[in-house]
Parts: C-alpha cells; structure tokens; sequence
C-alpha cells in the first residue's frame, strides 16, 4: 500500500487529530472501534483522513459512549472542571456570532449550553462517582450541540429536596417544570425550568435523558414528551438542535 | 451608582463566576450612599444566564429593592433570564431603556 497515498495518514498524525493516545488507537483498532489499514499483515498501521472526520463528527455516539459504556474520548471534547467549560463555551460563542446560522440565536443557544453544563458542575462537586466533568461538543454545521456527565443524574439529585420522588421519569419532569424555591438546602436547580422556557419561545430542540428516563421538548412548543427507554444513563447526556 | 456588567465579562454563565462577581461588587458598594440608586447596565454583555444571575441579581434585588435599577436589557438571553429570576423570586427588577 502506498503511504503517499493523500488520504492515508500515520498512527501518531491519527492520534494528535483525535487527541488521544497511540496506545488508545491500537486498542481501539483491535476493538474494532475504530479501524486501522495496514501496509502489509503485521504492519505499519494507517488511518483513513475521512475515517477519522466520520468518527469525530458523531458527537452524540461520542458522548454516549463516553457516558454510558465509559469509553475514552477525544481530548478536546472533554472538559474536567468548569474553568475549562467556559473557555471552550465562549469560543464557541464567538464562532455562532460569526456564522450565519446560528448568529441570531446565539445568546440562548450559548446560555442554555450553558445551564446543562454548569448544572453538571454544580450538583456532582465533591461526588462525581468516577470521573469529574462533562462532555461537551458542537458542531454549527448540523447545528448541534452535545453535553453529557458521569455524574450522580438528577434523580438522586432532586431526592436530596424531593424525596418522594419514585423514577427518573418523575425526576425529569419535576426539574423540567417545578420552582424549587430558595428555603431548599441548596439555592441552584432552576436551569433547566430556563432551558424549557428559552425553547418554547424559539427554533430550539432538545432531547435530554438521564438514568432510563428521555425527554424531548420541540422547538417553538411549551409540550414535555418523556418516555423509558431501555439504555440507561446514570449521569445526563444533552442534544441540542437548531 | 452605575456597574457596567461588562466589566466582570461578557459571556456570564456560571454560578461559581456570579458568586466571584457579587464578592468583588461588595467593595464598591461599601461607599454607596443610603439612599442612592443602583443602576445596573447590561450593555455590552454577550450571553447571561440564571446561574449568573442568581448570584449577582437576586441577591442585590432582596437588600436595595426599589433602589436597584437594570438598564440596556434586550439581549434575549437577558430577557429570557429576568423573567425566570422574578419568578423564582416573586419580584419584579425595575428595568429602563438604555
């Protein structure tokens, strides 16, 4: 095979593009995650350039394979505390500004990112169970954006003020709607009655589950649609859409 | 009084980056004069949040009440923010066009 070949790229090139290490690749390659081409059996190992764009850009398979099945992602969609979070939101602020799709709504864009995001920080300080931080990612193209956590989900989360609360169903539906008001032990947890309330007024979707409970709220709608579904989540993953 | 938001940043999102503002407001509020107005200018300010706004907003809101005026509010995340913030604190902001 000849390593000319444009499209072809060396292992060590693959792991800068993807952020992870080389070590990680051969995993993944043996795995079958994500595939390697050899010069010869038992040689060099290559990686196809659109191979690795096809990989980086599902960012919602990413997310749940980092949040569900505990899989090792891309470094730059990781964000291992809030600092790094803002950086990374803000920069993606200043490129919506500049992009005619999204520049029109990028203040709530931007601010319900956001709420996920920091809601994360703020419920899980001092008891991620695993690994601290989120996930996030976007891409303006397919005008999406993703956020996840390994965190404790808003079940357990809400029990600390609710603890009538039965599933994650009911969790969902509480944190989507009701004021939790300021004589509870903890002043936060009305982001998400936000997120609601910015989407029912404009273009935005959002699909959100935690634990086996998903939500959908459509754009320009005020309805809460939440089914069980059978993958089940212990922290919280996000899709928006525009 | 004016506090040009601007200056603790444009794109103000977080709980933890609210609560550092509102500890930094605290020594220019120390010389404000008893009965002088608070007037808060949003000009300038990319994207607020409710975490933000929690922590810098509500808490001026509750101690000088009719004193503290907000002014330049028409980003919508601005917008949308006052309106979830009144709600959870079953008061209105006196806002004025800029």
């Amino acid at each position: 095979m000849d390593n000319q070949d444009k499209n072809l790229i060396t292992i060590g090139e693959a792991a800068e593009l993807l952020g992870v290490s080389i070590m990680t690749l051969r995993r993944w390659d043996e795995s079958g995650r994500l595939l390697s081409v050899r010069d010869k059996p038992g040689g060099h190992r290559y990686y196809r350039k659109e191979d690795i764009d096809v990989f980086l850009n599902d960012l919602f398979q990413l997310a749940k394979d980092w949040a569900i099945y505990e899989k090792e992602i891309p470094e730059q969609y990781y964000c291992q505390n809030s600092g790094v979070f803002q950086a990374r939101i803000t920069k993606m602020e200043t490129l919506m500004i500049q992009n005619k799709d999204a520049n029109k709504l990028f203040s709530l864009l931007t601010s319900i990112a956001g709420e996920i995001g920091n809601n994360s920080y703020d419920h899980n300080l001092g008891q991620w169970p695993d690994i601290p931080g989120i996930f996030f990612a976007y891409d303006l193209n397919k005008k999406q954006i993703v956020l996840a956590d390994r965190g404790v989900g808003i079940l357990e989360t809400l029990r600390k003020v609710k603890p009538e609360l039965k599933d994650h169903a009911q969790a969902l539906q509480t944190a989507f709607t009701e004021i939790i008001s300021g004589r509870e032990p903890e002043a936060r947890g009305n982001g998400l009655k936000y997120v609601r309330s910015v989407i029912a007024g404009n273009p935005i979707n959002l699909v959100f589950q935690t634990g086996d409970a998903k939500l959908i709220l459509n754009g320009n709608s005020a309805d809460l649609n939440i089914e069980n579904v059978s993958e089940n989540i212990r922290g919280c993953i996000a899709l928006i859409s525009f | 009084m004016i506090i040009e938001l601007k200056k603790f940043g444009t794109t103000l999102i977080s709980r933890q980056t609210g609560r550092e503002a509102f500890s930094a407001l605290q020594a220019i509020l120390r010389d404000i004069k008893e009965d002088e107005k608070i007037e808060i200018d949003f000009d300038g300010v990319l994207t607020f949040s409710p975490s933000w706004g929690d922590e810098f907003l509500t808490p001026l809101l509750n101690t000088y009440g009719e004193r503290l005026t907000l002014k330049n509010t028409e980003n919508p995340s601005v917008q949308a923010t006052l309106e979830i913030l009144q709600k959870i604190a079953g008061k209105k902001f006196d806002t004025i066009k800029g």
